[in-house]
């Protein structure tokens, strides 16, 4: 196979880290005006082959050196840092004060906050605290033409102009280049544990979710799995579970007392549901089941993962259809979300279209629909990797051009070359 | 002509052009400034707002959408006159899915009739504005409304997925779903908070939330303003999240007193409203930690309200508290400003000296936990004298949170009123790429021009001198 495009061009391109925000204002705006060279803005490389490949060498704009700390009032339980932190380090920051920003990052020790917020990043959590949309309250970001500007500020609530920080929140480097945020936090809880059940068939495992709908308690992740996925993720962090058939994991979190509570009342909850096993994940293991589960979209030899979304009571029947092709399967299904890895044992390339094409057809019928996270390059120009466009298509062209007239953050990556 | 037209859209009982009837379309809760529009129509259909809207565009005159006109910022303000789109006959509830935790409604809605409807069900919707039984659902996405609970659930834009939009060219788009994770930028978002400018929204998708399961609500009474708001800053920063923690001082306490008769202490400096909700088994232990706090930070007494009634009753108190402000005086202007939690005490401290230095009475009521102020400047319209003292002590007020690292509006918007401290918060190049993204939706600037940026609109439309502040509702 030949070397992927995207890589080869990240490769030819020029490397630009620079110390300063000034720094880069200047670069970023030298370069609109005279070379008109491809940016690619980059912080922790976890997600570079997102996208469309990139088509030119230019230079790849490090964040690297911005990582600085602006300010932490603690007791405001506001952070304001520099996009090019590791989120590692950023969590042990806050977690000096047993504060948090509740989502779950993968690759945590790599990615950056800036990547982050460029790819929208989030875990199991979404469930129960959101996604990052509801946590950054501030950001500062360059445009293509060399423009600093800021969005939000520094306190919880604030409505004063247009909410950039939106914008900016999984749009993949395309608008602007993320130099600064500010997010609100939320207090460590106490404990958490998960409870893992497994169910026959993914009708019993649905009607499991039905339940739930009205359930006492309130989770704070809704995962299912297919026996491929679970095996993974058993096999990975030594769990003695039944791996054997659709699996529904449910995460609780809160002090010991509610967390106690609640696992015994969704135990009684569920016991109706024809599950043939329910365990208890407590504690430090539970840590580990965490960190798999979060990562289990982006650490793979696999050669495509998808990502549909739709609505979450139709995430069941979704699987199932999936669950028969070989498919490894990982769904946020209380949020609609479906994960799958392709097996690598799949040869054909008609036999993978016919499946996506599927797929996608189904995420749709749900009102959802169906993007392509990776696959090897030289399948991408025939894929629609962002899914159907949606209604807002013309505006986000629209959009990208007034962030960056000249068309040179991250070319193409979203909006495919014509 | 214009009229006739819009006639053929919406009927002869779809709009209002008589000088008399217009009169109450003037102006929203913000009412120093002051613009009757040509004509108001009330669409009943996404149909019909599109075909307003390209009348708008062909017969080149400008248009702005209306809910309830709570707003206090003056969003409502037809500056240029033209057509004003009253949304308030498109109040459907179109889908309500508990399973999949949303509900499609039409943006006319007012906000307590979608909680009304979805009572008993387990779910509710959260953002609840404390003029939660007028506005509509419409006004709240686009001013991004807050309310007392947003301390621990969010504002609007955290509770709403999707949006049908008619832009200002009369197409219709669908911004978000039903669903989430919507590929691309998300417009959604964008568009909460764009405060009428990016077009008119026609249908809303809203998020809908659990109902918490108990409910512990206390009284926090305080000898001192400053008592209490260090109390708020202990309870904060060791990691609660309370429900809603509000804050009313003793001029507000006296005149709601007066008016509901709750039983509050008149000689207290300050009282806390604080709700923690949860699961039945954390939530004494977490009251508990609060009155701990506050008994550490100078309570005299931390009350609990031992009743659904007793509970409700408090709600009532903090929620009308503006209607009980008129015991007070002839007029009264509320501001809307942030500050970091922490830092209220030294806002609090300020606007005390404001207060004395400019011979105003101000009284607070406000989302403390928050860190979002409502100072109540109390004056007579008629002493003009008075009423400049009133603009400059606002505008100190104001200054002084960007200077403590804040913002000048929390929840009420930019409107006409603030667009001056724009300059003020954001540097220019950020005012140009606001700009740009204005243009990316509302190109011709004909939809609700001259509104949240100071350069916004395309139609040199004059502006209204301020003159004096009105009588405004507080929240
Ligand atoms: C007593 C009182 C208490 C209040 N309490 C609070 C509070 O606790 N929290 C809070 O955040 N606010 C509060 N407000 C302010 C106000 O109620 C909110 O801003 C509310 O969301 C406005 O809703 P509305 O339907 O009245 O909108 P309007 O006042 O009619 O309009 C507000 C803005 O939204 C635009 N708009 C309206 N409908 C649409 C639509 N369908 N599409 C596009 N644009 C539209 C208008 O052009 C205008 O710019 C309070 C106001 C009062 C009078």
């Amino acid at each position: 196979m030949t070397m992927p495009m995207t890589a080869s061009v990240i490769e030819a391109s020029e490397e630009f880290a620079p110390a300063t925000v000034a720094e880069l204002e200047r670069f970023l705006g030298e370069n609109a005006r005279k070379v008109k060279k491809p940016v690619y803005p980059v912080g922790g490389r976890t997600a570079l082959h997102y996208g469309y490949p990139l088509c030119d060498p230019g230079t790849v704009v490090s964040t690297a050196r911005l990582s600085r700390v602006v300010d932490y009032p603690a007791r405001d339980m506001t952070v304001t840092v520099e996009a090019g932190i590791r989120m590692e380090q950023l969590n042990e920051l806050l977690d000096r004060e047993r504060q948090r920003l509740p989502i779950d990052i993968p690759q945590l020790h790599r990615a950056t906050l800036g990547g982050v917020l460029a790819t929208n990043s989030n875990g199991p959590r979404r469930y129960g605290y959101g996604t990052l949309r509801d946590y950054v309250i501030g950001v500062s970001a360059i445009d293509g033409r060399g423009n600093l500007f800021h969005a939000g500020g520094r306190v919880v609530k604030n409505v004063a102009g247009y909410d950039l920080c939106k914008l900016m929140i999984g749009s993949l480097g395309t608008l602007a280049v993320i130099t600064q945020v500010t997010l609100k936090l939320r207090p460590v809880p106490e404990t958490s544990s998960w409870l893992w059940c497994s169910y026959p068939t993914w009708q019993q495992l649905d009607e499991a979710l039905e339940r739930l709908t009205t359930t006492a308690t309130r989770p704070v992740a809704m995962i299912a799995l297919n026996a491929r996925a679970a095996r993974q993720i058993v096999n990975e962090i030594h769990l003695d579970v039944p791996v054997e058939s659709p699996t529904l994991a449910l995460a609780i979190e809160g002090t010991q007392k509610e967390t106690e509570w609640q696992s015994s009342v969704l135990k009684d909850e569920l016991s109706f549901t024809g599950a043939s096993a329910m365990y208890d994940i407590p504690g430090h293991h539970g840590e580990s089941v965490w960190t798999a589960l979060t990562d289990y979209p982006v650490v793979t030899d696999e050669p495509l993962t998808f990502r549909a979304n739709m609505l979450p009571s139709r995430a069941a029947g979704f699987m199932e259809r999936a669950d028969a092709t070989g498919i490894s399967l990982l769904s946020h299904i209380g949020n609609g979300i479906v994960i799958g890895h392709f097996p690598d044992d799949w040869i054909s390339w008609e036999q993978s279209l016919a499946i996506l094409n599927s797929l996608s057809h189904q995420a749709q019928e749900n009102r959802g629909n169906f993007v392509i996270l990776q696959c090897p390059d030289e399948w991408k120009r025939d894929l629609l990797l962002w899914g159907q466009p949606e209604s807002g298509y013309q505006l986000m062209k629209k959009m990208k051009a007034a962030f960056d007239p000249e068309g040179v953050l991250n070319p193409h990556r979203l909006f495919v070359k014509a | 002509m214009l009229v006739e037209r819009l006639r053929t859209i919406v009927g002869n009982d779809g709009l209002l052009f008589d000088p008399s009837e217009l009169l109450v379309y003037e102006c929203d809760g913000y009412v120093i400034e002051k613009k009757v529009p040509d004509v108001v129509v009330f669409p009943t259909s996404t149909e019909q707002v599109v075909a307003i809207v390209k009348l708008c565009n062909e017969m080149d005159v400008p248009f702005i959408p209306r809910g309830a006109g709570t707003s206090l910022a003056g969003g409502c303000l037809p500056i240029g006159g033209g057509v004003m789109i009253a949304l308030t006959r498109m109040k459907r509830i179109l889908e309500v899915n508990l399973r999949d935790r949303y509900a499609v409604v039409e943006p006319g809605l007012v906000n307590v009739h979608l909680t009304q409807h979805l009572k008993g069900t387990g779910f509710h919707y959260a953002p609840d504005p404390s003029s939660q039984g007028a506005c509509t659902i419409g006004g709240n996405v686009a001013t991004n409304s807050g309310g007392p609970h947003t301390l621990k659930y969010g504002v609007t834009v955290n509770h709403v997925i999707g949006a049908e939009v008619v832009l200002p060219d009369g197409t219709i788009v669908q911004l978000g779903g039903q669903v989430e994770d919507v590929p691309g930028f998300d417009l959604t978002g964008l568009f909460v908070g764009s405060e009428g400018t990016f077009g008119v929204c026609t249908k809303v998708t809203v998020r809908l939330s659990r109902d918490p399961s108990a409910y512990r609500t206390m009284l926090g009474v305080f000898n001192t303003v400053g008592e209490a708001t260090n109390a708020i800053s202990a309870i904060i920063g060791a990691g609660i999240v309370p429900a809603a923690l509000e804050m009313m001082d003793q001029g507000i306490v006296e005149a709601v007193e007066a008016a509901f008769h709750f039983g509050f202490p008149l000689d207290a400096g300050a009282v806390l409203l604080i709700e923690v909700d949860g699961l039945e088994v954390a939530v004494d232990e977490e009251a508990s930690r609060i009155k701990e706090l506050c008994s550490e930070n100078g309570a005299r007494e931390v009350r609990l309200a031992n009743t659904q009634k007793e509970r409700l009753l408090l709600w009532k108190c903090r929620k009308q508290a503006f209607g009980a402000i008129g015991r007070l005086s002839p007029s009264y202007c509320t501001q809307d400003g942030v500050v970091p939690r922490t830092k209220l005490p030294e806002i609090m401290d300020f606007i005390n000296e404001v207060s004395a230095r400019h011979q105003i009475r101000i009284v607070n009521v406000f989302h403390a936990g928050d860190g979002n102020i409502h100072p109540i400047l109390l004056f007579d319209e008629r002493n003009t004298e008075q009423v400049g003292r009133v603009l400059a002590a606002s505008d100190e007020i104001l200054e002084k949170c960007i200077e403590l690292g804040g913002s000048v509006t929390g929840e009420h918007g930019i409107g006409v009123e603030k667009i001056s401290f724009m300059e003020k918060l954001f540097t220019k190049e950020t005012l140009e790429v606001m700009e740009r993204v204005r243009t990316v939706f509302n190109p011709s600037g004909r939809c609700s021009p001259q509104k949240m940026l100071p350069t916004a609109g395309a139609c040199g439309m004059e502006h209204i001198e301020r003159s004096h502040p009105g009588k405004k509702a507080s929240s």
